[in-house]
């Protein structure tokens, strides 16, 4: 193409003047504008002028320079009363717990003199047994927010406590005297403390409802357990005790439910131990039916794509084809083609596997969960991996009593609405149904913490503390609880919503007191402690307490060793102490009812009433923004989709023949703009730009919740379209449906520029994420890692490793590596938050993600299969230039792998060599090191280094908030940097340390204790977070060390190894467990 | 450790009411002084007042933990034998009775005056010294410069200036003088007699004729200016010896030098964290709650903690408005090192004195070392890793290192101690 194209340097070209032709030959083509410079008689003619330029370029230069010199004196304040616990530099780590209505998590939360700085998963939870997903990570952001409320406000004006108080309290003693219906919206409420405080409200107000709300409705499966077993509960799920696992539209490893929880059992059946038998190798076998490609069917081993419409009928068909093989009565299915291929597979082997199999739906249809119960119960999976008696109680919101609700406000007849951690006029698919209603409502209060889209509806706003200010105890499952205690004092003059139902019902206990009560008759008795003090300092000190009740929970990681946690007062808590633990252990609960029939075959007729149209549409969560409520939160903005990898952005999902049908641009690049399409569902228009998604069923699109908020903050604000109103209410239910089958979707002239982290899809058939087949991994255990061989000048070859071109350097003392696993490593990007908060990683905003400035040290790559291979190619005799166009194309339904790529610290890196200034050198320990103060930005480095990983500061990010207005441009966000790690300046390059500072911290810990480190004590943040353990890092020379063990696996392979710059990282090979035919 | 005992041997020496061990000493001085006079000897009112009483008591009317002593007799009625038996018996002498003794009880909340083993002849020596005691005349406003400096050195360099100037004047009158006598006396020679020629001509004739001496000279005074220069520049940013007058006059001379208390009994985060750490106004508290006065500002300065503490010395009760100290920072690294104490004085076993200089001679603090990049690694390229046998981070390490390097030695630089990463992150 542009071979045909000329391009002129100017209009003096096009017309090719002599005069240019001449000035042609020069170095400028144009007439430099010389004498205009040199106009000035004095300076054409003078001798003084000249002096008088390097007199004052003299003076100016020194003056610059002794000016910059002075250094301002440093004002340095200790404490006036330290706090005992407080040691100044040292960090303390105070257990807690993370519960949006959304997502729970048990976390620790890391304070530097006094002002939590990260958040983690708590180990000692077994609930969320150590995972802390990117959302939970991030969360600490949102308490930096510099737009929270700043104190109670009244019509958007703020007003004093005391104010709202009375105001608010007399009208509600004036509803209450006129017997007013008094309604709290809320998010699910599984807090013990929090029931009795409503429970106390409603004392005092008498005609109070209580309708709890979830954003994302798990109300279907509630409501379909209590078709099938009379019990309306959300059991738990044992995924780690799944041979066989078949997920039908459940993103289980993202969204679904309890994906902290689920990711980390799943990786267990997926974990191959160091030094096992490959002979022997066991792997759980995951089949996915889906019609978005989704993080959970990205990692699945089979995954086949079904419309949304067919979900049900997927799960009637296998359903029908165990009840064959049990011999029991079939459900009138239909077939699907060749879906019906892979579900007769999955169904064959979950029978092989009965009991030790799992089948989930992620669907909201109660139709769909009572099939899938039905399955389940069939294969004996209740009271093997399903756990009926104890219930997850996260998720307890009831669709149908907010309809009524909304009714009822449209009908006049609630006087008050108090709005408890929801923002139905956001959330709510009818949500102009809602703020109709709403306005009827005399009194209308929320506790948001910003006034947000439904609080600007509100006539009172008391906001909440931050979880991380707020005392709270949490009842997330049957026999499990948990305990919210504050690391900081209120930044703001906020107050506890609790606290703030306490005052209106008359009671002024300050709400941890209220709470120790709560414990000390509910959870106290039989605990076998000697007194309350003891038992609550310990529930306190672990952040979680068992009553037991359940099938027994691992808590401890299968492979790492725990490490110790160090408390707040320096102690090593002791990881069993809890004396519960052993009791926790009990006995299998084998489930007693059976799944009733009668209720299977009318949800088997209503599903197969269900009908697709052209255009069927999934709505789903992302990874990182999920139901949106953390919208104002720049790192998980510029978090890149683990599956589009694209930031800043909600979009619609599309299959590559579709677009092509509409003529849309495919490639997402800098310069390629994506086209922007009209979606029409349930009456409502949704414009957002299309992508391409490999793994997208044809006829499908989806479309990501959490975005188009309008009221959330400068970073959330008009980012997207909102999914929401996609939604639907199930007319025969009154479930909430997250899909819709019959949307219209139009091409608009409109085009967007979508800002990805990865533009490029496929590995062209080189061997960067290696991976073998369990059967051929079970023959050769170096199946998929073939030794890569050079040719040398003596017509030999030989392994990287043994060819090199320096010198090599001994390593006494330590020698740092890291392993990752790319078997257990599901691409969550819970370790791309975990770097980015640990590091001081700046955010640096879309333009410049779209310009590939992307500033995160770990990114996962993820790649996609493709049709085109080197072998098709030669057997099918294609030409060198269509073999790679086509390998660039992934495949319409590929197979999926992720690897996290950070600094890989060569042991003979190229980026040192050719460093002019020396900024980047190696230790002697192996760690590649980047040392900023020396760095001047020549970037020769970055461009040097084969796996692209260094990060250049274009900018001034932090400081800069005229450019760059994100937390580090703020006072208070920069609250949330670690003090021991600088903030980088513009014009340095920078990159993955390897948590240098921890190595050093860990180091210095093991010298004062008179002993080496131990394996597991250092830990990288990427490694501390990952769920599923995929990442171990350790010293190679210490053989005690897990890492030491992984080096040694036969799955072990450096990334381009062929480069022989020995890197200190190294990936073990995935191993899939489909058979050869599969692939 | 330490910093506990030296804690408790000062609380020992200055607030225990009484202790066995010193009353035994007491008694040694007193055998020794009875033994060298060979005769009875009066107590010595002054000692026994500063071993037994003065950590409760003052010998002024100001209250401390009791009430100041001065006028006590006249309080008693001038009766010493009732305060006699006070003094050695207090809660055996309230119930006697007496209202003015338990009012006193009362008005101290019935704390306790603890029983004193001083005999009648003994206490009324105390109540003498009380009686004649004079307050010392408080020095205020002690200026830095004359304790720390030393003015025989500023005088000479004034002396030196004056004479300079002195002599230049000196040679401006004269040269003129000098001209006029040689032209005059070349005039009689019969050379030409240039009355025009002014003294810079004249200069620039005379450095035409001497050349080299001149080169020389002006190479000499280049030279000079290069390294006064570069001296200057490499001094940028360089604060060795800065000493900034702190909102406190703190003396590091009193505390650390004369009363011998241990870096680590305020400095607590030495060998823990990467902070040596300022200690927080409640750690003052544990001392200047009993003194409320010093040697050198009196009472000006500790008042200073009581003002941030918002502490009422009379009443012993903090009050509502606390307001920090805003101490000067001395020891300023930049945000691109990263220091660690902890590593330097625990592992390391390198003294506070190695960087800091003698602070227990500081009255006002000043930074000892110049704090700069190549200070800092000639320290690490000098010192010897220090191997503990019982220290298995090392042992194993020394071990494969000399089995690398023969016969080298064993030092910071060689186990990275050189390398950029290891302060720079």
């Amino acid at each position: 193409m542009s071979k045909e194209l000329k391009y002129w340097r100017g209009v003096e070209e096009l017309e090719n003047t002599p005069e240019f032709t001449k000035l042609k030959e020069n170095e400028f083509a144009e007439q430099l504008p010389m004498d205009e410079f040199l106009g000035d008689s004095a300076l054409a003619e003078g001798k003084t002028p000249r002096r008088d330029f390097l007199k004052f370029l003299g003076f100016g230069v020194t003056a610059a320079t002794l000016a910059a010199c002075e250094t301002p004196v440093t004002k340095t304040i200790p404490y006036l009363f330290k706090p005992e616990e407080v040691t100044v530099g040292i960090a303390n780590y105070y257990a807690s717990t993370y519960y949006d209505g959304h997502e729970y998590c048990s976390v620790l939360v890391k304070t530097r003199e006094g002002r939590p700085i990260k958040v983690i998963g708590n180990e000692m939870s077994p609930v969320t047994l150590g995972g802390a997903n990117a959302r939970v990570q991030a969360s600490i952001l949102n308490l930096y927010d510099a737009e929270r409320l700043k104190g109670a406000s009244k019509n958007g004006a703020p007003v004093s406590w005391a104010t709202a108080d009375k105001e608010i309290g007399d009208k509600l003693a004036a509803i209450a005297g006129r017997k007013g219906k008094i309604a709290i919206l809320s998010s699910t409420i599984i807090s013990p403390s929090t029931t009795r405080a409503i429970e106390e409200f409603t004392t005092k107000y008498g005609n109070v409802e209580v309708v709890q709300y979830d954003s994302v409705s798990y109300a279907g499966i509630r409501t379909a357990n209590a078709l099938s077993f009379g019990k309306e509960v959300i059991p738990t799920y044992h995924f780690d005790k799944a041979e066989t696992i078949v997920g039908i539209g459940a993103d289980f490893l993202a969204s679904w439910l309890s994906p902290i929880e689920f990711a980390s059992q799943y990786a267990k059946g997926k974990r191959i131990a160091a030094g096992a038998n490959h002979k022997e190798t066991k792997l759980s076998r995951h089949f996915q039916f889906e019609a978005a490609m989704s993080l959970t069917g990205s990692n699945a081993d089979l995954r086949t794509m079904v419309k949304p419409s067919d979900l049900g009928v997927v799960a009637i068909n296998l359903y029908n084809e165990i009840a064959k093989a049990k011999g029991k009565a079939a459900l009138t299915g239909r077939s699907l083609g060749k879906v019906d291929a892979n579900i007769a597979k999955a169904a064959k082997e979950l029978i092989a596997s009965a009991g030790k199999s799992l089948v989930v739906a992620g669907s909201n249809n109660p139709d769909v969960q009572v099939v899938a119960n039905a399955i389940n119960d069939m294969l004996g999976n209740y009271g093997n991996t399903i756990d009926l008696s104890v219930a997850n109680e996260t998720k307890k919101g009831n669709d149908k009593a907010v309809a009524n609700l909304i009714a009822q406000m449209n009908a006049g007849a609630v006087e008050a609405v108090l709005l408890y951690n929801v923002n139905p006029v956001y959330t709510l698919p009818n949500a102009k149904d809602f703020s109709a209603g709403l306005k009827k409502v005399g009194l209308r209060v929320s506790f948001a913490a910003n006034i947000d889209e439904s609080a600007a509806e509100c006539e009172y706003v008391c906001p909440d503390n931050n979880f991380l200010e707020s005392w709270n105890d949490f009842n997330p499952r049957t026999g499990e609880f948990s305990l919210g205690q504050p690391t900081i004092a209120p930044i703001y003059n906020t107050r506890q919503a609790q606290e703030s139902f306490l005052v209106w019902a008359g009671n002024p206990t300050p709400y941890a007191d209220y709470i120790k009560a709560t414990w000390q008759a509910k959870t106290f008795p039989g605990s076998g402690f000697g007194s309350f003090t003891d038992f609550w300092n310990k529930a306190l000190h672990d952040g979680v307490y068992s009553i037991g009740g359940g099938l027994a929970v691992e808590t401890a990681p299968a492979e790492t060793v725990a490490p110790a946690k160090v408390d707040e007062h320096g102690e090593h808590a002791t990881p069993h102490g809890r004396p519960q633990a052993e009791a926790a252990a009990a006995p299998v609960v084998a489930a007693a009812i059976a799944a009733d029939p009668a209720a299977l075959s009318t949800a088997a007729a209503n599903l197969n009433k269900i009908k697709g149209g052209a255009f069927e549409l999934v709505v789903y969560e992302k990874a990182g923004l999920g139901n949106g409520s953390l919208a104002n939160n720049p790192w998980l903005q510029e978090m890149p989709d683990p599956i589009s990898k694209v930031t800043w952005d909600n979009y619609i999902t599309m299959s590559l023949s579709d677009m092509d049908q509409f003529k849309f641009n495919t490639i997402n690049g800098q310069e390629q703009l994506s086209n922007v399409a009209e979606v029409v569902v349930n009456g409502v228009s949704i414009k957002l730009p299309v992508y391409a998604q490999p793994g997208q069923a044809k006829g499908t699109i989806g479309i990501a919740l959490g975005y188009g908020r309008t009221k959330a903050g400068k970073t959330a604000n008009n980012i997207g379209a909102n999914a929401f109103p996609a939604v639907s209410i199930n007319k025969d239910n009154g479930h909430f449906e997250y899909n819709a089958f019959d949307v219209k979707v139009t091409a608009t002239d409109e085009t967007y520029n979508l800002a990805g982290t990865q533009t490029h899809h496929t590995m062209m058939g080189r061997a960067i994420v290696k991976e073998a087949t369990v059967d051929a991994y079970k023959n050769d255990a170096k199946a998929g890692n073939a030794p890569i061989l050079l040719a040398l000048s003596d017509g030999t070859k030989d392994t990287p490793g043994n060819v090199n071109l320096w010198e090599d350097h001994p390593r006494l003392n330590h020698k740092w590596g890291m392993s990752i696993d790319l078997n257990t490593c599901i691409g969550c990007s819970a370790c791309v938050i975990g770097c980015q908060t640990e590091n001081n990683v700046a955010v640096v905003g879309k333009d410049e993600i779209r310009r590939g400035r992307d500033m995160h040290w770990i990114r996962i790559d993820r790649y996609y299969t493709s049709d085109m291979t080197e072998k098709k190619a030669e057997e099918e005799g294609v030409g060198a230039i269509k073999k790679f166009l086509d390998m660039e194309v992934p495949s319409e339904s590929p197979r999926v792998v992720f690897q996290p790529v950070m600094c890989q610290h060569c042991n003979h890196a190229p980026c040192e060599t050719v460093c002019p200034v020396l900024a980047t050198t190696h230790s002697n320990e192996g760690l590649n090191q980047m040392t900023y103060n020396r760095c001047i930005g020549t970037k020769y480095c970055g461009n040097n280094c084969p796996y692209k990983v260094r990060r250049f500061n274009w900018f001034k990010y932090a400081d800069n908030p005229q450019q760059f207005d994100f937390h580090m441009g703020d006072t208070l966000g920069k609250m949330v940097l670690n003090p021991d790690v600088i903030v980088r300046g513009r014009g340095v390059m920078e990159k993955c340390s390897m948590c240098v500072q921890r190595i050093q911290e860990g180091k210095l810990t093991a010298k004062k204790e008179n002993r080496r480190p131990i394996d597991g004590e250092i830990k990288t943040a990427c490694q501390q977070v990952c769920p599923t353990n995929a990442i171990t890092f350790g010293d190679l020379n210490d053989e005690s060390h897990t890492v030491t063990k992984h080096i040694k696996e036969p799955r072990m392979y450096h990334l381009l190894e062929e480069v022989g710059i020995q890197p200190s990282v190294f990936y073990l090979t995935k191993v899939r467990n489909v058979s050869e035919s599969e692939l | 450790m330490t910093s506990k005992t030296q804690c408790s041997q000062l609380l020992m020496d200055r607030l225990k009411t009484f202790s066995v061990k010193h009353f035994k000493k007491l008694v040694l001085v007193f055998a020794l002084i009875s033994f060298g006079f060979n005769g009875y000897a009066q107590p010595d009112g002054e000692k026994l007042f500063k071993a037994n009483c003065s950590s409760c008591h003052k010998a002024t009317d100001q209250k401390l933990v009791g009430p100041g002593l001065k006028g006590a007799r006249g309080r008693w009625g001038n009766d010493d034998a009732k305060l006699v038996k006070w003094v050695q018996n207090s809660q055996a002498y309230l119930k006697t009775g007496d209202s003015y003794a338990n009012n006193l009880f009362k008005e101290y909340n019935g704390s306790v005056m603890p029983n004193q083993t001083v005999s009648a002849d003994e206490v009324k020596a105390i109540l003498d010294y009380v009686d004649s005691y004079v307050p010392p005349v408080v020095v205020t406003n002690t200026p830095v410069a004359e304790t720390s400096g030393e003015p025989a050195e500023t005088n000479w360099t004034y002396i030196w200036i004056g004479l300079g100037l002195f002599f230049v004047i000196l040679i401006i009158i004269l040269a003129p003088v000098r001209r006029n006598l040689a032209n005059s006396a070349q005039a009689k020679q019969g050379k030409v007699y240039n009355p025009d020629a002014s003294f810079w001509s004249e200069t620039k004739a005379w450095i035409y004729s001497h050349k080299k001496p001149v080169m020389l000279l002006g190479f000499l005074v280049f030279l000079m200016l290069f390294v006064v220069g570069w001296n200057a520049l490499s001094g940028i940013g360089v604060y060795e010896g800065y000493q900034p007058e702190q909102p406190i006059k703190f003396s590091h001379k009193i505390h650390a030098g004369e009363n011998k208390i241990d870096c680590q009994y305020c400095h607590t985060g030495v060998e823990k964290s990467k902070h040596a750490n300022i200690p927080s106004a409640n750690v003052c508290m544990n001392c200047h709650k009993y003194i409320q006065e010093g040697p050198v500002t009196g009472k000006g300065e500790i008042a200073k903690i009581y003002a941030a503490l918002d502490y009422n010395p009379e009443k012993g009760t903090y009050g509502p408005n606390p307001k920090p100290i805003k101490w000067i920072r001395i020891h300023n690294l930049p945000d691109l090192a990263y220091f660690n104490h902890s590593q330097h004085v625990k592992v390391g076993g390198v003294e506070c004195k190695q960087c800091h200089g003698p602070i227990e001679t500081m009255d006002v603090v000043q930074q000892f070392s110049p704090l700069t990049m190549g200070w800092c690694i000639n320290c690490h390229r000098e010192t010897e890793v220090k191997v503990d046998s019982t220290n298995l981070y090392y042992t194993d390490l020394k071990s494969k290192f000399n089995a690398v390097h023969p016969g080298e030695k064993f030092t910071v630089e060689q186990i990275g101690g050189l390398e950029c990463g290891k302060c720079h992150y």
